[in-house]
């Protein structure tokens, strides 16, 4: 079955912040100068030339772009400059919109503008939101901050956060499932049993949690800063999901819990401006291409931890109006940063690699077993020498 | 004493000697039994001279030249290749050994192969013993 | 004429390289007792200034009429030891060489048996070179006029390089306008300049020169004689014969395209929007590129390779494809800035000055790059009335491993190069041989590209191989050159080695004839004789041999002279048994 070339693919992927991948001759340097490309993942030549090719059946369905952790070593070995490690990244934000079943990813990577105005609709909303909440069903006074009678009461929130944080979930793992379903239609493997799904299923957690693959890597400082910046939202996360009220109870700091909170921030903080200095002094191969979607993600990050800090402050020195002010401003910044990032955008990344990660074992486990299935055969099939 | 063939070689000027002189600048081995003539191309090889060297005592007798294709002279490798199948089967009928007269092509950048030829060329010569053309000649002219 | 025969004879030590294995006093005492030898050296460096002064000297004082000189081999320095007889004042072909070196004392390493084979070989020169003659170089007049046959860029760039030197040029072009193919091409690659602007100066200098004659709607009939002076004879526009007398041809007939309709896969012929290479250059020339229905094309595709790189077509590739295919992809999407290029090949060959960046600079315009296998050329069909295209081409693509299916508005095939039906008989007019594709054969393919084996007649661009025009134009130049300096001579200067007949002993069976590869056996019916026009003769013996009257001799290598050498090798004195 011939697959249909479209050559307008690789006008779209510029959008997407794929400019030179067209230079590219097929030398293999690249996939040669990769730590993790071994069969049957050989990349990123194979998704340059399906990509160049316009094969976007393939592309859809392909892994590969997960699999890769962006160390920059092929953008570096490439003798033409067609940098396969932006490639590979432009992919990643592609494949992104190919699976968001709402095409919102699509038109958000296409246009910066667009992104904004969302972003800004959606804080607005927020901001109204909260205010027509905390005057009407809240505690009604600016000035309280904690406590039930607060302006903003930390059940209320909790409450909201759950739902909103369950409903970008479930959109997140639903287009999880669609690219589940592109993956298995497009690889050509033996269908994969379900024992081998449960036999793989440690690894989902094992990559979601340690990142073990990009510890390979040459360069280690990328990963540790990755690693600490996903323990700290981590930590942010549980804090704000689950002990959102021993959080907000103050003025005085209850350290079992704040403590955790500090140094979440410290590495939040830390990371984001060594993130974006890194993108301004553009030094290492990664930070050397710098799409919209990735400013705007380090900017709302930046919004967020500052507003976060301060409001804490500002709450614990006894400010509570401005407190409250700044906490609504917090959430002005928090919520459109996970609407846009969580299915959108850079998030999606935390299920899209982790299910890669998951699916790339196991393709690579079910032609291992059809190997092992295929050996009596060829050793039946073999002519016994003649005596 | 053992018997040692005498050889005679009849090589083309631009493709064979240049081959043979390429054997001595590499100092490529081999036998000693050969000597040399030169001709400008094989085509100038008339049969008379392999039949001369025959009746004159040679043991066996060479002819190069260039590759078919090759030829310096367009096509005279060919004219050379013909006349030496008619003269071959003129040989086998006055009952000379197929391995006595021996037609190779050798380029000019086959020096190991030239010394390679020789020495083959040698030792089935050896095996198959001396001419008797040349004896038997004198003895045929001692009974006349 | 018997005159006492004095023979010198000089063994060389050549430093150690003979001297380490073969006994060189011993080979000269050897020789030194031979009939006829006056006397018999050895030296260290005989090719040395002392050792030819040896030899002169010897030949002054003691009037030594011939010298035989065993050393190195006679490749290396005959000319040497000729030049040093010369000097002495006798004629240098008096000198015979054994080649102790390179075929005995570098090849054997007993020295018994070294000695007594450079022995052997140098008795045996000493033998042969009783029977060397004294032979002397003649000479032709050289006419300075040049016949140039094709009016393309070649043959322009002959014309005007030997029109510039001042001499005569008579340009002879079959259509009825100069320029030949390039002037159906608009701009060259790899530097996009304009074929046009090029053409144009060539042909106006032409036409403006007083020195060259431009012949158009003309062609060549005959063409008999030899170097410096053949006598053309060429029929012009009215149909009148000319007789031109000239010194030499050039030949710059050209090439045709190959006849795509061949290919079926491709559809040429059938499908409408499927376009030779040639058709696409005069879209580009007339300012439009547009499908038959008159639309722009939204996806071009351009197919290298076709008719050549194939078994069942021409097996060599034509060089210049690759290279214009991708000035097609750069000019059509500066002319349809919207367009989709794909540009199907097999390889890309990029071999010339500035081919490589072109390459990348097409890459930069994004040009989709799809590589197929030869055994799998692309197919062709017509698209279904709900696509966006009009055609979809299958390709096994290479680097990719996939079948794919690429849309298509208009396909360009790049058509190869091929000989024109007519090379062979004008191959046949100048006597010239043609290789087994037709193209015309060069003298040496790697040493002599533009002369050929009929001295006096040159080839110069495509009608030899594919070629582009840098090459072309060199190839021109070179041949106008050689024709130059042979102009400069004034003279041709026949090697003195060379056949001839005795037309006492020729019964005219014309046998010699055709076995000579440079037609310089010539029968004259009057006298029922053959004879050798020296001036072609190259010495290669093939009529000697074949003459069954015994009648052509080989000079310097006559039968005498070689059965003396036959006798000279055979007597052996060690280890034989009689």
């Amino acid at each position: 079955m011939a697959v249909r070339v479209n050559p307008k693919l690789i006008d779209d992927l510029e959008y997407y912040g794929a400019q030179d991948v067209i230079k590219c001759y097929h030398c293999g340097n690249c996939s040669a100068a990769c730590p993790f490309s071994k069969e049957p993942f050989v990349f990123p030549r194979r998704s340059m030339r399906y990509l160049q090719m316009g094969l976007e059946q393939r592309l859809k369905g392909t892994l590969e772009p997960w699999l890769c952790y962006y160390c920059g070593e092929c953008s570096e070995e490439c003798p033409r400059g067609a940098e396969p490690g932006e490639t590979m990244m432009s992919m990643r934000r592609w494949l992104t919109a190919q699976y968001d079943f709402t095409g919102m990813a699509d038109i958000f990577y296409r246009s910066w503008k667009a992104e904004l105005w969302a972003v800004l609709i959606v804080a607005l909303l927020t901001g109204i939101g909260l205010l027509l909440y905390g005057f009407n069903w809240g505690g009604g006074n600016l000035s309280i901050y904690d406590g039930p009678q607060a302006f903003l009461p930390s059940s209320a929130i909790h409450t909201f956060d759950w739902i909103m944080g369950g409903f970008l979930l479930v959109l997140l793992y639903f287009n999880s499932l669609r690219m589940w379903y592109f993956v298995m239609k497009e690889q050509r493997v033996p269908k994969i049993k379900l024992s081998i799904y449960i036999k793989k299923l440690y690894v989902l957690f094992l990559h979601f949690f340690t990142q073990k693959r990009y510890s390979e890597c040459e360069r280690k400082r990328p990963w540790i800063l990755h690693l600490v910046l996903m323990f700290s939202y981590l930590t942010m996360l549980i804090l704000i999901m689950l002990f959102l009220r021993q959080v907000q109870d103050g003025p005085a700091i209850d350290w079992r819990v704040h403590v955790f909170g500090y140094l979440a921030a410290i590495g939040l903080i830390t990371t984001v401006i060594l993130a974006i200095r890194g993108r301004l002094k553009k030094t290492d191969p990664y930070h050397k291409h710098s799409h919209e979607s990735d400013w705007m993600f380090l900017i709302l990050l930046v919004i967020v931890s500052v507003t976060g800090v301060l409001q804490h402050v500002l709450h614990r020195v006894g400010l509570y109006a401005p407190a409250n002010i700044m906490y609504v401003l917090h959430m002005m910044g928090v919520v459109p940063m996970l609407v846009l990032e969580v299915p959108f955008s850079k998030w999606a990344h935390l299920a899209y690699r982790t299910f890669a990660m998951y699916f790339s074992e196991l393709e690579v486990e079910a032609l291992k077993q059809q190997a092992k299935a295929q050996q009596p055969i060829d050793a039946a099939r073999q002519v016994p020498q003649a005596a | 004493m053992a018997f040692e063939p005498r050889i005679i070689g009849f090589l083309c000027n631009w493709c064979s000697y240049t081959g043979a002189d390429l054997a001595g600048t590499s100092r490529v081995k081999y036998p000693f039994n050969v000597r040399i003539i030169r001709v400008m191309c094989s085509a100038r090889i008339d049969p008379t001279f392999i039949l001369k060297a025959l009746s004159d005592g040679a043991d066996g007798v060479l002819v190069c030249g260039c590759h078919p294709g090759d030829c310096h002279y367009v096509e005279g490798n060919y004219k050379a290749m013909r006349r030496f199948a008619l003269l071959k089967k003129m040989l086998r009928s006055l009952g000379v050994e197929e391995d006595r007269v021996r037609l190779e092509w050798v380029s000019a950048s086959e020096g190991v192969r030239f010394g390679e030829v020789i020495a083959d060329m040698t030792e089935k010569i050896r095996k198959l013993g001396p001419n008797r053309i040349k004896a038997e000649l004198i003895l045929d002219k001692a009974e006349r | 004429m018997e005159e006492q025969l004095k023979i010198g004879v000089y063994v060389c030590n050549c430093g150690t390289n003979i001297a380490k294995v073969v006994n060189v006093e011993e080979v000269a005492e050897s020789l030194g007792k031979m009939d006829g030898v006056v006397v018999a050296r050895s030296y260290k460096y005989m090719c040395s200034n002392p050792g030819q002064e040896m030899i002169v000297n010897d030949i002054k004082n003691l009037g030594l009429n011939r010298v035989v000189v065993a050393a190195c081999s006679p490749r290396m320095h005959e000319p040497t030891f000729r030049k040093a007889l010369e000097n002495a004042g006798i004629n240098p072909y008096f000198l015979e060489m054994a080649n102790i070196r390179e075929q005995c004392s570098w090849v054997h390493d007993d020295p018994i048996e070294a000695t007594e084979k450079a022995r052997v070989l140098t008795s045996a020169a000493v033998n042969r070179v009783q029977y060397h003659e004294p032979l002397e170089k003649r000479s032709v007049p050289m006419c300075p006029a040049t016949l140039v046959l094709g009016g393309g860029v070649a043959g322009l760039a002959v014309a005007l390089e030997l029109g510039d030197a001042g001499q005569q040029v008579y340009l002879v072009e079959r259509e009825n306008r100069l320029g030949g193919n390039v002037a159906r091409v608009d701009l060259t690659a790899p530097y996009l300049d304009s074929a046009r602007d090029l053409l144009t100066e060539f042909i106006t200098r032409a036409n403006q020169n007083p020195k060259i004659t431009v012949m158009l709607e003309s062609k060549l009939v005959e063409l008999g004689g030899y170097v410096g002076n053949f006598q053309a004879r060429v029929e012009d526009a009215q149909g009148d014969v000319l007789e031109l007398a000239v010194g030499s041809v050039v030949v710059c007939t050209g090439y045709k395209e190959f006849d795509a309709s061949r290919i079926k896969s491709l559809a040429y012929g059938w499908l409408p929007n499927v376009i030779t290479s040639f058709e696409l250059e005069d879209m580009i020339r007339k300012g439009k590129i547009l499908t038959n229905e008159g639309k722009v094309p939204q996806y071009v595709s351009l197919i290298h390779c076709v008719g050549s790189r194939s078994l069942e077509y021409h097996p060599y590739c034509s060089r210049v494809c690759c290279m214009t295919a991708l000035k097609f992809a750069n000019e059509v999407k500066s002319a349809i800035p919207n367009s989709y290029v794909s540009d199907l090949y097999i390889d890309m060959h990029a071999f010339g000055k500035g081919c490589e960046d072109f390459y990348r600079k097409s890459s930069e315009v994004k040009t989709m790059f799809l590589m197929y296998e030869k055994n799998h050329p692309p197919r062709i069909r017509e698209a279904g009335p709900d696509d966006d295209c009009g055609m979809f081409i299958w390709v096994k693509e290479q680097l990719s491993g996939e079948e794919i299916e690429i849309p298509s508005d208009l396909v360009v095939l790049m058509v190869g190069m091929e000989p024109r039906e007519d090379s062979e008989s004008v191959a046949h007019l100048v006597n010239i041989s043609r290789d087994k594709h037709g193209w015309f054969i060069e003298s040496h393919p790697k040493l002599d590209p533009v002369a050929t084996t009929t001295d006096g007649v040159f080839i110069a661009g495509a009608c030899s191989s594919p070629k582009d025009i840098p090459d072309t134009v060199a190839q021109a130049r070179a041949a106008a050159a050689r024709i130059l300096a042979k102009i400069a001579k004034g003279e041709i200067w026949a090697d003195a080695i060379y056949a001839e007949v005795d037309e006492d002993l020729c019964s005219g069976c014309r046998m010699c004839n055709e076995l000579c590869p440079y037609t310089a056996v010539e029968y004259d019916k009057a006298t029922k004789r053959s004879h050798v026009i020296y001036a072609m003769c190259k010495a290669c013996g093939a009529c000697v041999a074949a003459c069954p009257s015994g009648a052509i001799k080989a000079r310097h290598f006559t039968d005498q002279q070689i059965f003396a050498q036959i006798e000279g090798v055979l007597p052996w004195h060690l280890n034989h048994v009689s």
